[in-house]
């Protein structure tokens, strides 16, 4: 047993490497900051304590942000969910054509979210999009409406196009966890003799649970960290309505010069992360046993 | 026994089945095509169709001309009056290609030595490792921002395609190990004790068995590492400066963000940015299903 430990870190060293020099030491730099005042405006970087921290917790703007990316997180994660499920329901029958569509999921997936982007800033387009074309059309609206410019139809939007990207692999996770259930499922309802409906509730999504949950806590890591799709669809605007942590981070940091407020801001969220990573764990724990 | 009633020669709660899942299709690829199809469609169009309002929804005319902009813009200069963003669109796509080719590449390297032990060998302090590997994809990219770009300037490293592999790299190696080492442990171990029997060193049982038989986890999990590594926008927004380093994300999101770009030259430079991905996970859907699951199935 003891023998084995340095050979076996002979082979990982490579990674281990590249792991400490471009996480670990960062993340140990990042840390460091935060206890400074350092701005690239000013020379003199002193040692502040906790200040960047209490500074942070003491102001409103972050409570607004934190509640902004708490909306964006709990509604996003639960369409993402929502649909995911759905899909995966369906792709769990078999039909013509099954294949093809479960190969087309990855279009969605494929495209980078800035593209993405670009995709539903076309739909959206306050002059010429086919979002208002349609709407327009079938009289549910009398005027063209500006979706990314007004509330709280800009939230909506930012989530609608994340969502878009997100669903493929939520899809895809449940449905490999439908398939290693569907034995047990089918057992289970020949001798309760079950509905379609019955069958879902009580049978499949107990069953399911743990998958589940782990879609679950990647969807909410993910999503608590987003920022592309709104630097390219909202700018974090109108005014601060779309304005997650994500993006506050990095306006903060590179717009404002204001690296340590900038990285006391990061640590907050990687605290966060981890808190949600540490919930779901225990919560998956506890099931097991 | 009960009478059955048939309708189409369907028992009725079959054919509600039936009505429910072949509806069901056409929603769902409507909704995952729809959107990407309409851009398609669009870009097709000439700017002055996508501004008439009351005009047809479907491409009457075709017409070509941003394309031809964006794939032969970087034979202009500035005084050509095309965009700037049109005229480095073909070299961001080369440079992105370049940057997801060399982390796929490289993370399959150090990976699959990497995740040898992690699958094979007992040892102390194992679990710790694999936890503390899968652990680092928990810290926000974001957190590591303000320190790679204080270091990348300190080494005069940015703006270089080289820095953008490595620091790509970081971020799906822990990925790229975890997926092996799960392929690694569907392999027989017998096939393996036999090599050793037959004074097959560690290395040499690696070399010879593991890897040759998992060239399909391999190219499925290379596969995920050059989409991740393509998509990526942050890394590149913040450490590259020049069209010498800027990705095809990064030149898609100056599309995006100008309003004195004509709308159709940035509908077609979203489709044809994503021609490369796209293409490539369709054509190795197989692979693609098989690296996606295997890791959620085993994490």
């Amino acid at each position: 047993m003891k023998n084995n430990f340095w050979p076996a870190l002979g082979f990982l060293s490579p990674a281990l490497l590249v792991i400490l020099v471009t996480i670990v030491f960062p993340f140990g730099y990042a840390f460091f900051l935060s206890f400074h005042k350092w701005n690239l405006k000013y020379r003199d970087t002193p040692f502040v304590g906790f200040k960047n921290y209490s500074r942070i917790l003491g102001s409103e703007t972050f409570w607004e942000i934190v509640g902004t990316t708490a909306v964006f997180c709990v509604l996003s994660v639960f369409l993402i969910m929502t649909i995911g499920y759905l899909i995966a329901l369906l792709l769990n029958e078999e039909f013509w054509g099954r294949g093809m569509l479960r190969a087309l999921l990855l279009v969605p997936w494929a495209i980078p979210e800035v593209v993405n982007g670009i995709l539903w800033k076309w739909l959206l387009d306050p002059s010429f999009g086919i979002l208002n074309r349609i709407l327009m059309k079938i009289g549910l609206i009398e005027e063209y409406h500006s979706w990314l410019n007004s509330m709280p139809s800009a939230m909506f939007s930012v989530i609608v196009a994340y969502v878009w990207t997100h669903v493929p692999l939520a899809a895809l996770i449940i449905l490999a966890g439908l398939q290693s259930i569907s034995k047990e499922v089918k057992e289970a309802a020949l001798v309760d003799g079950a509905g379609i409906f019955d069958r879902l509730i009580l049978i499949t999504t107990p069953l399911l649970r743990p998958v589940l949950v782990v879609v679950l806590m990647f969807e909410t890591i993910f999503a608590l960290k987003v920022f592309d799709i709104i630097y390219v669809l909202t700018g974090g605007g109108p005014g601060r309505a779309t304005t997650v942590l994500g993006w506050q981070i990095y306006s903060r940091t590179f717009t404002n010069l204001a690296f340590g407020r900038g990285s006391a801001l990061a640590m907050l969220l990687g605290l966060l992360t981890l808190i949600v990573a540490v919930l779901y764990f225990k919560y998956l724990n506890k099931e097991e046993d | 026994m009960g009478i059955t009633y048939q309708i189409f020669g369907m028992r009725p709660d079959k054919l509600f089945n039936r009505l429910l899942v072949y509806g069901g299709s056409v929603v769902v690829l409507f909704y995952i095509l729809g959107p990407f199809l309409w851009l398609v469609s669009s870009s097709f169009q000439p700017e002055q169709n996508l501004l008439d309002r009351d005009g047809s929804l479907f491409p009457t005319e075709w017409d070509f001309t941003a394309y031809r902009e964006l794939l032969t813009g970087f034979l202009y200069d500035a005084s050509s009056g095309i965009p700037y963003q049109a005229r480095i669109f073909l070299r961001s796509m080369l440079n992105s290609l370049i940057v997801a080719g060399g982390v796929a590449v490289l993370s399959i390297l150090i990976g699959s030595v990497a995740a040898y032990p992690l699958a094979r060998m007992k040892f102390k302090g194992r679990n710790f490792l694999m936890f503390f590997i899968l652990g680092t994809r928990l810290i926000p990219a974001i957190a590591l921002a303000v320190p790679f770009y204080l270091m990348v300037k300190a080494v005069g490293m940015n703006d270089r395609l080289e820095t953008l592999i490595v620091i790509n790299l970081s971020f799906i190696l822990p990925y790229v190990i975890w997926l092996l080492q799960a392929y690694y442990r569907s392999i027989p171990m017998e096939l393996e004790e036999a090599a050793r029997i037959d004074g097959c060193s560690r290395l040499g049982t690696l070399f010879r068995i593991i890897l040759p038989l998992s060239l399909p986890g391999m190219v499925s999990t290379g596969i995920l590492a050059f989409l991740l590594s393509w998509g990526d926008f942050f890394f590149a927004l913040i450490l590259t400066q020049s069209q010498s380093s800027f990705t095809s994300t990064v030149v898609a999101s100056m599309f995006a963000t100008d309003v004195d770009v004509k709308y159709v030259s940035i509908i077609c430079a979203g489709v044809l940015s994503v021609i490369p991905p796209v293409s490539f996970a369709l054509i190795f859907q197989r692979y693609i299903m098989s690296g996606l699951l295997s890791g959620a199935a085993k994490g």
